[in-house]
């Protein structure tokens, strides 16, 4: 049986790579996809913990994670195709007519 | 059998029967519309009958909601919220036939953030909120609002991540995802830690505070202006909310934990939201860093953490809402057919259409703070509060925001009331329903100003947690 601390460290692990990728990468598709990836390690995190405390609750918490993770890939990819139909390129520095 | 949760029930059927009529009547329909309309107002209805029941305050589903007088208060707020981000772009063709549906999706969120007692709820609440703003955000079809919608999503999706692995970390720590079932003091501490300042980061970046703002303006210029108006009003309520109840209901014993950092970061975010909104030229992002600012103003009634903080900020959100209410309204009718409004275009309103100079004159005092408008009222409550609660640093950084914010929100009615260069421009017209929003909204911050006391009952009998004191 794995350590409880190992699966809550690799889920720590994937949710900083995924927070630095939103910071660092350009091209939103990357972007959007490092932010699910902080979702997925809450999950793994949640199943983890309710495996170890013998509870259903962390593992409801998890699925209506992934169900409403697919609800956001479908808005979002949605919204980014139609911004890449606007200009036919896709790099978030492009995407500034809006100065902030 | 207790009908407490019949005004979200009633918004769910209101969703199914809008979509229907969006699908039956072509595509673009003005019966959607209505449909929406006639929602808000029965679930407004029965929230009202659910405040006078004597079965309140109630726990459902194993504590995972709470209806009580502080949810129906929210409700409130978001039913006025939605019906006027539904009257200001009231059948109007640039936002595709979705708009309704949209708009009463993202209620029925907020109207779930308010009555959350548990962490599924407490998400579920969060995205139910998000995920239709990111459609309306980018609705438009044009090049600045997909734009808008694309950052907002980017930054909604991430944090989103932080609030829910803070969330996971807290249910290492503690065993339970129920809010009142945290038990602070028994805690794993460095789990317990950092899952609070992750999901305090993440319900803060839904507020808008100043270290995580800079999606606000951008996200608030692009996006159509009812959009923006719900935001600025909905979201801001939905997310103080949730802030308040998470904080109030899983750490109210523990508030050194927290009361420091968010006094420090809502100082910060009234300076920092006001001094930027002088340098704007754009209406409609100077209205994004007020809300900035106002979202430091709420975070003031949390951080000072006892009963007036509650009360101050559940009565601030009224007055903050009605004022956006009525300034939008107005940057709708002058804007017209383009989508958003520089500080130029106003020059000479005063003398083209007195009255809407008269109305955003009101808005913009109240938002200012002057005496007479609901804005000073609210901001009155929230010194008092800060103060208080021994923490007059809060209430000096008040005053210290609200003096820069006076000099921004005057700009614009230097511009109003001087002479415009001579060039005759065409009438303003003024749509039926925005118009009554306006007319609505300016009496209502007027009444707020003059008479608060009823409003301020239903805020003390709702912001009556036991705990507090």
């Amino acid at each position: 049986m794995i350590p409880l601390n190992w699966i809550v460290g690799l889920g720590a692990a994937l949710f900083a790579i995924g927070a630095v990728g939103v910071m660092v990468r350009k091209n939103p598709l990357i972007m959007f996809m490092a932010a699910e990836m902080m979702w997925n390690a809450a999950a793994l995190v949640f199943v983890a913990y309710a495996r170890s405390f013998h509870a259903m609750s962390g593992q409801v918490m998890a699925f209506i994670i992934i169900g409403t993770a697919a609800a956001e890939v479908g808005i979002g990819l949605a919204i980014i195709v139609s911004v890449y139909h606007h200009r036919h390129r896709l790099d978030i520095d492009e995407v500034s007519q809006l100065k902030g | 059998m207790t009908y407490a949760l019949w005004p979200e029930y009633s918004v769910v059927i209101g969703v199914f029967v809008t979509m229907i009529a969006v699908m039956v009547f072509n595509r673009r329909s003005i019966q959607a519309y209505w449909v929406g309309l006639a929602t808000i107002v029965v679930s407004g209805i029965i929230t009202i009958a659910d405040w006078s029941s004597k079965s309140l305050p109630v726990a459902l589903y194993g504590h995972a909601v709470t209806v009580d007088a502080f949810s129906l208060v929210v409700n409130g707020l978001v039913l006025v919220a939605a019906a006027g981000a539904l009257m200001i772009g009231w059948n109007d063709k640039r936002y595709g036939p979705d708009f309704p549906v949209l708009v009463l999706l993202a209620l029925l969120g907020m109207m779930v953030l308010g009555l959350a007692n548990n962490f599924v709820v407490l998400f579920i609440g969060i995205e139910l909120l998000s995920l239709p703003l990111y459609i309306l955000a980018a609705s438009r079809g044009t090049g600045e609002s997909g734009e808008a919608g694309l950052k907002y999503l980017l930054l909604g999706a991430f944090s989103s991540g932080i609030l829910l692995f803070g969330l996971a970390l807290l249910y290492g720590a503690s065993g339970t995802l129920v809010f009142t079932h945290l038990d602070p003091a028994h805690m794993i501490l460095p789990l317990a830690g950092a899952g609070l300042a992750l999901t305090v980061v993440g319900l803060v970046f839904k507020l808008g505070i100043v270290p995580f703002h800079m999606w606000i303006p951008d996200v608030y210029e692009g996006s159509p202006l009812p959009v923006t108006t719900y935001m600025a009003f909905g979201t801001k309520v939905g997310a103080a909310a949730i802030l308040m109840r998470f904080l109030f209901f899983g750490f109210s014993l523990d508030a050194g934990w927290w009361g420091p950092a968010l006094g420090y970061l809502a100082v910060l975010t009234m300076v920092v939201g006001n001094l930027l909104a002088l340098a704007q030229k754009d209406l409609k992002r100077l209205l994004a860093y007020s809300g900035i600012a106002n979202a430091g103003y709420l975070l003031v009634g949390i951080s000072a953490h006892n009963m007036f903080g509650a009360r101050a900020l559940l009565f601030y959100l009224l007055p903050y809402g009605l004022a956006v209410l009525a300034a939008f309204a107005v940057i709708q009718f002058v804007a017209g057919e383009r989508d958003s409004l520089s500080l130029d275009d106003l020059t000479g309103l005063a003398y083209r259409s007195p009255w809407l100079a008269a109305f955003l004159t009101v808005a913009m005092l109240s938002l200012a703070g002057i005496p007479l408008t609901g804005g000073f009222v609210g901001k009155f409550y929230l010194i008092q509060a800060a103060l208080f609660a021994n923490q007059p640093g809060l209430a000096i950084g008040l005053v210290v925001g609200a003096m820069v914010g006076l000099a921004a929100y005057v700009r614009p009615l230097q511009r109003a009331f001087s002479k415009a260069a001579g060039e005759s421009s065409e009438p303003i017209r003024w749509p039926v329903a925005g118009s009554i929003v306006l007319v609505v909204a300016v009496v209502a911050t007027i009444g707020l100003g003059v008479y608060p006391a009823p409003v301020v009952h239903i805020v003390n009998h709702s912001a009556a947690f036991y705990w507090l004191h």
